[in-house]
């Protein structure tokens, strides 16, 4: 990316608004991603997510969801941190806050159709995380996510071209970076970094959202990056993509993601990737669910 | 078959059963696909519950825990397992079942193979339906084979084997005659222009189709039989290895790979899996479906 090219870039992220409310909860609770929960202060969590009534509610109804853990919602906030611990509250507001982030509108796809991706991905993350030893299955999971952020900057900074290159990927078929990279010149995992740095995001998560489809990505996030990648391919692959075909195929076990992964973690090799595969199959109805509670009913289903 | 399509806008899954399923199912779930490699989906367990009540009525056997105890007692468990598998797969077969599989032989396969130089040379593509039962997967090959045959394949010599242990399945699948229910998932279109009306409300597939396919009687489990057919470019062997032991399952699957070609797939039933009977096999993800992918010996393992 040229440098002008890369300054006019990021003054249209910059520009780039979120319904003001959501800071007061999320950017709090995303600085408090680094420190361990142990030393995270409970009141002040439960203080900023109780700030706002509407997600308050929200993320009690979320933490009902079966992919939580729950079988009914909890009674308050406190008590979900005390059944479910704060980390997994932590993710949960996240979630709910992310949807409130960005109005639906100028959207380069039907909304549910993203997040049931992003969703999808998070828990995807988090479970794979699960089969791994002293792996952070929420960090995971938020990181699952974000990961795609940037595709929405280029819904609000950059509405048409990325339309065309949306477009272009569904025509032809073929993943959204390469259509993005043909039709832009940059992708979603610039644009995405550049906010992920505007909003002071943990490290570990910037560097996701920047090198997500880089398989070969050998940086200080090594493991994390992974994890999202390989968990972002397998949701493309097992119908939780951006709505279109993707006419490829993939080989998770033989990706250089996997390979880094499986030398700090020997346990890789005892994943049965098919069961695994089958129980996301499993998860698609309350992944539905999850979405429509998490992000709201008002935006069109498909 | 898997709730999954190839895209999210289609995503779809049957309701929950409204009654709680006795845990014992669930049991006789995992007992299943570590046996067999069939997995029944969450959304699908009443299906086994279903099958293994019918089970326990011809048993006289009146609560899930008892049943539990024949699955797993060291007399008959194998046959009544068997049992079981048969009343799970029963009325699976019909044209059509697995579109994802044809999406990724038409879609991702074939053009790879089309860029392959030796298959450029020779211009010759053989499929197996190992276990064809009645016909139904071959003769959807078939047709799927003549769609391509004006663009991709032109020019290309295609010769679809189907082979079954049964001589009597053998026999029906020759007719290549099929009422409504195995029609179930065939297009008017393709029924219009792949078939003529036969006796009562039955089509039966057209000469053209029919000339494709060549069935005859092969036992899986004889090593000279299986060893006979060689230079396979993609196998399907749906729902068949799950009747088979671990010994003779590894076996046949060993046997496979050499039938195989280089860079050929293998393709199972859309609920089963391979897992640690062949380290050989790539596990690949398509859109919707998993393949078992023979590389290359200059690509080799890892």
């Amino acid at each position: 990316m040229s440098a002008s090219l890369n300054s006019s870039i990021r003054d249209r992220v910059a520009r780039i608004k979120i319904t003001p409310a959501i800071p007061a909860v999320l950017f709090p609770l995303l600085r408090l991603f680094d420190v361990p929960a142990e030393q995270a202060d409970m009141d002040e969590i439960v203080r900023l997510v109780s700030y706002d009534n509407a997600i308050a509610a929200q993320c009690l109804r979320v933490a009902g969801s079966p992919l939580f853990g729950l079988t009914r919602p909890p009674q308050s906030i406190s008590s979900a941190v005390v059944s479910l611990g704060l980390n997994r509250v932590k993710s949960i507001v996240v979630t709910c806050c992310m949807g409130q982030a960005f109005p639906a509108k100028r959207w380069a796809l039907p909304p549910v159709v993203f997040w049931r991706h992003s969703l999808g991905c998070a828990m995807v993350c988090r479970r794979f995380s699960e089969k791994l030893a002293n792996a952070d299955g929420e960090k995971a999971y938020v990181a699952g996510l974000l990961h795609d952020v940037g595709f929405l900057v280029n819904c609000i900074a950059f509405p048409d071209q990325f339309a065309a290159a949306l477009k272009r990927a569904t025509k032809e078929q073929i993943p959204l970076d390469e259509a993005e990279r043909a039709t832009m010149g940059f992708t979603h995992c610039q644009t995405g970094e550049i906010l992920a740095q505007q909003w002071g995001l943990a490290d570990e998560i910037v560097e996701v959202v920047a090198h997500h489809h880089d398989a070969e990505y050998t940086g200080k996030a090594q493991a994390l990056v992974g994890i999202v990648h390989l968990s972002d391919l397998l949701c493309r692959m097992r119908g939780l993509g951006y709505g279109y075909y993707e006419r490829r195929k993939v080989d998770m076990i033989h990706d250089a993601a996997w390979a880094a992964l499986a030398k700090e973690h020997r346990e890789l090799d005892g994943i049965d990737l098919m069961r695994f595969t089958f129980e996301l199959d499993e998860a698609l109805e309350d992944i539905r669910n999850l979405v429509s509670l998490a992000f709201g009913t008002g935006q069109s289903e498909v | 078959m898997s709730p999954l399509v190839q895209n999210d806008v289609t995503v779809g899954s049957a309701p929950r059963a409204a009654k709680p399923i006795d845990p014992v199912f669930r049991q006789i779930r995992d007992l299943v696909y570590n046996v067999s490699g069939i997995y029944q989906l969450e959304e699908k367990i009443h299906l086994l519950a279903e099958a293994c009540i019918r089970r326990m009525k011809d048993l006289g056997v009146s609560t899930p825990r008892d049943y539990w105890d024949r699955l797993t007692a060291d007399s008959g468990r194998e046959g009544e397992l068997r049992s079981l598998l048969n009343e799970i797969t029963i009325g699976e077969t019909c044209l059509f079942r697995s579109q994802p599989q044809l999406d990724a032989l038409r879609k991702v396969i074939l053009p790879e193979f089309l860029g392959q130089e030796t298959k450029q040379m020779s211009k010759r593509l053989r499929l197996w339906s190992a276990g064809c039962s009645t016909g139904e997967e071959a003769y959807t090959l078939a047709m799927s084979m003549l769609e391509e045959s004006g663009e991709l394949l032109k020019g290309w010599q295609v010769e679809i084997v189907a082979t079954d242990l049964n001589d009597r399945s053998i026999e029906t699948a020759q007719a290549g005659t099929y009422g409504d229910y195995a029609l179930r998932n065939t297009s008017e279109v393709f029924k219009r222009k792949y078939f003529v009306p036969a006796d009562g409300k039955q089509l039966q597939v057209r000469p053209e189709v029919k000339r494709l396919v060549t069935f005859s009687r092969l036992n899986l489990k004889d090593d000279s039989e299986i060893s006979s057919m060689t230079g396979v470019d993609v196998i399907f062997c749906c729902n068949v290895l799950i009747y088979f032991d671990g010994p003779s399952k590894s076996r046949v699957v060993e046997h496979f790979f050499n039938n195989l070609n280089f860079g050929g797939y293998f393709f199972l039933g859309m609920s089963e899996s391979l897992f640690r009977l062949n380290d050989e096999f790539h596990l690949v993800h398509f859109p919707g479906t998993v393949g078992y992918w023979k590389p290359s010996p200059k690509r080799g393992k890892p």
